[in-house]
């Protein structure tokens, strides 16, 4: 079986009118695919950043994957949440990106959106906070569905990951 | 079939690094390095201290501390490749030693030259009764552990701030990765300004 080994970070995000930004991510494979070793999926720090405007997170990433079969290559999905000064949490941006597939390091710039909702909607987020959110995570990064939403963008999350690939020469595949 | 034990080595320079931290000056930074369970140090110092530095007196209002790093490890597999995890500390308005900044990252994993600058963030005070006694008592909030910034679990609950970066200079050397089939991809050496190596010498 091939292996595919992702090390890398979740460095932070930029573009958000919020500060005080955390990151809850997830991997999803296909069923070809088995995770080793790793966790599949967390959340970051809040962070408040004091010089500038990006947000860093500096959040470790290390999977190990086992896999016969390329399709459903491993998706990094995001969540970006803003948290105020009371401790709650609301939601600012939805993203995913594929996780790279040729080997060394990438810079990855994921950009995110949040569902609109209607004017009342909109105008209770303005002053209260809150807003419609996604009831399940797989519109993050599967296409099924998407017919349905209407949704503006938020910032954007950097990611920096580097792959490392095992015994893909041996059954053909170029990477 | 058995199964061959093998290792891999990663050596690496840390040729220099240097510290933007606009608000804070006399600081002095604390390096380890945190890994997988299987991986172990062969050489080296797998923790130190740097010296304190002062912010220069001309425009650059630069700190550096030009401090070397020589390390090896070896391994058995890729999982848990180490991260280097820094603390840096400076003086308060009173004199006491205080935390600046936390900030790890993965030494790279392919061979070569590469230059990393890392963001650096410290815990925040739940409420501002806590800053404002934590100023004043020069007791800031710190990790009990500066290896918990490497892990992924429990951070959530953590609030932070970031407020300054930090350059790294990394070389690194592997051996046996290619032989045990793994692939790195091209080597990425991006374009450093700085003191190179001196001729002769092997990359």
């Amino acid at each position: 079986m091939a292996e595919v080994h992702v090390i890398g970070q979740i460095m932070g995000a930029t573009g958000f009118s919020e500060s005080s930004l955390l990151c809850k991510w997830g991997v999803h494979t296909g069923a070809a695919w088995k995770l080793l070793s790793g966790v599949r999926e967390g959340q970051t720090q809040v962070d408040t950043p004091q010089i500038g405007d990006m947000a860093y997170w500096s959040h470790p990433i290390d999977l190990h994957f086992a896999t016969k079969g390329l399709q459903g290559w491993p998706r990094l999905h995001l969540q970006v949440w803003s948290q105020d000064s009371f401790g709650r949490c609301q939601l600012a941006g939805y993203g995913f990106c594929h996780v790279p597939s040729s080997p060394g390091t990438h810079q990855l710039d994921c950009p995110t959106w949040r569902p609109l909702g209607s004017w009342r909607e909109q105008l209770a987020r303005a002053f209260v906070g809150g807003g419609p959110q996604l009831l399940h995570g797989d519109a993050i990064y599967s296409g099924a569905d998407r017919y349905r939403l209407h949704t503006t963008s938020g910032g954007t999350v950097h990611l920096e990951l580097s792959l490392l690939l095992r015994h893909f020469d041996r059954y053909g595949v170029e990477c | 079939m058995s199964k061959l034990c093998w290792t891999c080595l990663s050596r690496l320079f840390l040729k220099y690094y240097d510290y933007i931290f606009p608000e804070y000056d006399d600081l002095y930074c604390k390096y380890c390095f945190v890994y997988g369970q299987d991986w172990a140090p062969t050489a080296g110092l797998e923790e130190g201290i740097s010296q304190i530095t002062s912010k220069s007196q001309d425009a650059r209002r630069a700190l550096v501390w030009n401090f070397p790093i020589d390390v090896t490890f070896k391994s058995t597999n890729p999982y848990g490749w180490p991260q280097i995890v820094l603390s840096v500390y400076g003086p308060d308005v009173f004199g006491n030693d205080v935390v600046r900044g936390y900030g790890a990252v993965h030494v790279p994993l392919s061979p070569g030259r590469h230059k990393k600058t890392i963001p650096m963030f410290v815990p925040e005070s739940t409420s501002k009764l806590q800053k404002f006694t934590s100023w004043f008592m020069g007791r800031r909030p710190e990790y009990t552990d500066p290896k918990v910034v490497a892990q992924g679990e429990g951070r959530e609950v953590t609030r932070v701030r970031s407020q300054g970066f930090v350059t790294l200079l990394f070389n690194v050397v592997t051996k046996d990765m290619r032989k045990l089939g793994y692939d790195t991809g091209p080597p990425d050496t991006q374009g450093v300004s700085g003191p190179s190596p001196p001729q002769g010498l092997p990359r």
